[in-house]
């Protein structure tokens, strides 16, 4: 569905120092350097996929993505979407995806988002029994009946995410493009709109390629990830292997039903935390089960867990192992 | 085609249900227009106060001419101008990408995507000073002058449109330029007097680099039967010429912005 | 119900001394003008966008042609538009609009929170502003000069009563749009008062016609409305169309408007934060 091959974008920035004399300095000689935002990208992604994209700022994901949504034209490098060149922007491939930002809306400010609906109806071109189906379906999936009439400015962000989603999804595109889309929302309207997308990507097949800061985003619906750093691709393939190849430690939460000393728990690896009742201590891979043998024979234990360490700890390392590379 | 006809029809059902929705505005706004159509006439009417004829126009000639100005205003500050500053508004909060992605022409989906209803009585005012003048004359023009003016108004509409495109083509370099909209609104006042007001200088200005004059002045002359097939023509082919520039220079312009942007 | 106490207006002028107040206005003006200068491309096309009197003027120059109109020669009208412009440019004010999109976009109430009052900020701004508009105004002066020195007025008196009288237009016109930008704290629909305003007050101000060449009704309508205080009586001294005494009349009736809508502004300020307080904010 999705190729990308060895894609490069470069801005060329130029650079300018305040004030008056650099400023009419710059008028004969203007020194500029070039950003590099994505460097020599490569990957392909198959039809009716969900993929994640993930990276600090400034990494180059929403570039990418603009990329193949044809927003954005690449400096070096093929891409192709759906079989189209998306730097062409021809109808065919237009119709066929949408774009959803976090933050940003396209939903008319002033009036209810069923204007905003007609309005794409029209610019798509939907056929009035498909356009009754698809916001019939989209009002039940999403729960909009109620704000369907009220002008988008009455609407709370989460109101209005939701109908965003409506909206970008009433034409039934085959890729989806979203960046950032739960950012700003609350933990359960988060929860709602990871909800959805997986519900749609599962009845109609569509491919889905998100970009998020929210770990949990990407862990409920991406089994496949990207890890975008300064450009470059530094990771493609499931998140528990990543997870797996960063931090193969793993962290034993233990609950206490008294004090212990710290020692007793150092015996079993590196002490992440110690309060009176619970403790955690992080355990390699392979000393795991011992290390757990020896707690519940040791500790005076009420409840035992082992997980994984928390993903903006392994994402951070991997990207401080990026700059040290 | 049907598809334009239809994103077009789209659009501006959106801004007459925003326009309804704020009824009181509306009315508001017409009535605000009518005291500006009264202000517009004000200066006319003191100036042949006591004179019979000024650089060879008589006053029912002159309003012809103005009854065009008040036309055009109606449309460049009821539809071009409220839309195409919205792309500068887009291109400020970044949701020009929502317009980019949608399988429409760019151009056309950001040109009337502001109407505002209630100017409508510009153009009934236009109307109505077209009947007062005529009824000065003595008689009322003749079809095919009409028809004449109705080609001369497209094209004016055209040009007047294709300076709005060439403003706003500048915002993608310089986002603060909403100003040089209203500074191109402000300027067009010049179109309410018939060309021959001007002399010298500020004549060549009007005439040939902001064809300001001539908007108004031609399909004024259209109406009243003074129109020469020459300058028919040369008004028509130089407002498509016109038109095919600013075309080029937007879409120059969106190739620019997808280009260099981030 | 009970109305929330709206938080007392800080008084238009000063609980501190006189000393603190000059040095706080000091800074006003210092903050006004780097906003000036940040935002000098705008404020000159907005200057630039000031040229009714010159469209004006291209049409009465026509009529005049042939001969004087109603005492004013060709000369004579381009002395009297250029001295419109001139008094329009330097006298110009936009506080209705900051206000409006402050109280649409919610923003008043941080200014509100601030010790002074927001009025004194944009005083403040709009006088900062005048170096920027010396800019525009100057090739103007000069093109004033070349064209139509003869008509100005000989006498210094008239000169001097110019700045007191450029002053007192100033102070109307800002003044009249801050009572019409606080009727936007309950009303929403000032912005159309005040298009309204303009509206008559093109007419009625000279600035579009003479206000000698008007019908006498209008004539003698206009001579006692506050909008020919605006730029009338200006362009009148500036052509020398009074003697002492007429002039120091007028600028007596001047600066009763201002004292009058100085009232009305602390009044509407007042009533309007009473009800912004309890209902809007």
């Amino acid at each position: 569905m999705i190729e990308v091959s060895r894609l490069r974008k470069w801005y060329r920035v130029h650079r300018r120092e305040p004030g008056l004399w650099a400023a009419m300095r710059s008028l004969l000689h203007r020194p500029y350097e070039d950003v590099k935002a994505v460097d020599d990208i490569s990957f392909a992604i198959g039809s009716g996929e969900r993929v994640g994209f993930l990276g600090p700022n400034g990494a180059g994901k929403t570039t990418t993505l603009k990329v193949l949504s044809g927003l954005l034209h690449p400096t070096e490098g093929k891409v192709s979407v759906a079989g189209f060149t998306p730097q062409r922007r021809e109808r065919g491939f237009l119709q066929q995806i949408t774009l959803v930002m976090g933050q940003k809306q396209q939903l008319l400010w002033d009036l209810p988002p069923s204007e905003t609906f007609l309005l794409n109806r029209a610019i798509y071109d939907i056929p009035k029994k498909q356009y009754q189906e698809t916001v019939a379906e989209l009002t039940e999936l999403l729960e909009l009946s109620q704000l369907l009439g009220k002008p988008t400015r009455q609407l709370s962000l989460g109101e209005r995410m939701k109908c965003e989603l409506a909206v970008a999804l009433l034409h039934r595109p085959r890729v989806l493009f979203l960046d950032e889309p739960t950012i700003g929302l609350d933990v359960s309207m988060q929860a709602t709109v990871r909800g959805f997308v997986r519900a749609y990507n599962e009845r109609f097949g569509a491919t889905v390629l998100l970009t998020s800061h929210y770990m949990e985003d990407v862990a409920a619906l991406c089994p496949r990830v990207m890890v975008i750093d300064k450009g470059r691709l530094i990771y493609d393939g499931s998140l528990p292997e990543l997870v797996r190849r960063v931090r193969p430690d793993k962290r034993v939460h233990v609950k206490l039903s008294k004090p212990v000393q710290r020692a007793d728990l150092e015996a079993l690896g590196t002490v992440i935390e110690h309060r009176d009742a619970e403790a955690v201590v992080q355990v390699s891979q392979e000393a795991l089960q011992h290390a757990v043998a020896r707690a519940l024979s040791a500790l005076p234990l009420t409840d035992l867990t082992v997980e994984d360490p928390p993903l903006e700890e392994v994402m951070r390392d991997l990207f401080a192992q990026g700059r040290a590379a | 085609m049907r598809r334009v006809f239809n994103v077009l029809r789209a659009l501006l059902h959106a801004s007459v249900a925003l326009a309804l929705q704020y009824r009181i505005e509306f009315v508001v706004e017409g009535a605000l227009a009518l005291l500006w159509l009264a202000v517009t006439l004000v200066p006319l009417l003191v100036v042949f106060g006591n004179r019979g004829a000024v650089a060879g126009w008589t006053f029912p000639e002159m309003l012809v001419v103005l009854g065009w100005f008040v036309a055009l205003k109606g449309v460049l500050e009821g539809t071009l101008s409220p839309s195409l500053l919205q792309v500068v508004d887009h291109v400020r909060k970044g949701t020009l990408d929502f317009v980019l992605i949608k399988p429409a022409d760019a151009q056309l989906l950001v040109s009337f995507a502001n109407v505002e209803p209630s100017r409508v009585v510009d153009l009934l005012g236009a109307g109505g000073i077209f009947v007062y003048a005529f009824h000065q004359i003595g008689h009322p023009p003749s079809p095919a002058q009409i028809a004449l003016a109705a080609i001369l108004l497209c094209t004016a509409i055209l040009v007047l449109y294709s300076i709005a495109i060439l403003v706003v083509s500048i915002a993608f370099i310089a986002v603060r330029v909403d100003n040089l909209l209203y500074l191109f609104q402000s300027v067009f006042d010049v179109a309410r007097w018939p060309s021959t007001v001007f002399r010298g200088v500020l004549s060549a200005l009007f005439t040939f680099v902001l064809p300001l004059a001539l908007m108004t002045t031609y399909p004024a002359l259209a109406l009243l039967g003074k129109l020469t097939l020459q300058t028919l023509f040369a008004a028509v082919g130089g407002s498509l010429a016109f038109a095919a520039i600013a075309r080029l220079i937007w879409i120059a312009s969106i190739r620019r912005y997808t280009s260099a942007s981030s | 119900m009970r109305v929330i106490d709206a938080p007392k207006a800080p008084r238009l002028g000063t609980p501190w001394g006189v000393r603190r107040f000059a040095s706080l206005y000091a800074q006003l003006l210092r903050t006004g003008f780097a906003e000036a200068v940040a935002y000098r491309a705008e404020f000159l096309i907005w200057m630039f966008s000031t040229n009714m009197p010159l469209v004006m003027l291209a049409i009465w120059a026509a009529a005049a042609r042939s001969g004087p109109v109603g005492g004013y020669s060709q000369q004579g009208f381009a002395a009297y538009y250029l001295c419109a412009l001139l008094v329009r440019l330097m006298t110009g004010a936009w506080v209705v609009w900051e206000l409006t999109m402050e109280i649409r976009q919610g923003t008043l109430a941080l200014r509100l929170l601030r010790p002074i009052h927001p009025l004194l900020q944009w005083s403040a701004d709009n006088i900062a502003a005048i170096p920027m508009r010396g800019v525009v105004a100057l090739p103007v002066t000069a093109i004033l000069l070349w064209v139509a020195r003869g008509e100005l007025s000989h006498r210094w008196f008239d000169w001097l009563l110019l700045l007191p009288a450029l002053a007192g237009a100033w102070l109307i016109y800002f003044l009249v749009q801050a009572i019409i930008g606080t009727i936007a704290l309950r009303f929403e629909s000032a912005a159309s008062l005040f298009t309204a305003w303009l509206g008559f007050s093109n007419i009625l101000s000279g600035y579009l016609v003479p206000l000698d060449l008007f019908p006498r009704a209008v004539r003698d309508a206009a001579q006692w409305l506050p909008f020919r205080f605006q730029l009338s009586y200006p362009v009148e001294l500036m052509l020398g169309r009074w003697n002492h005494e007429q002039a120091l009349q007028l600028l007596g009736v001047e600066w009763i408007y201002v004292a009058f809508f100085f009232l009305c502004t602390r009044t509407a300020w007042r009533a309007g934060l009473r009800y912004y307080a309890a209902y809007g904010g």
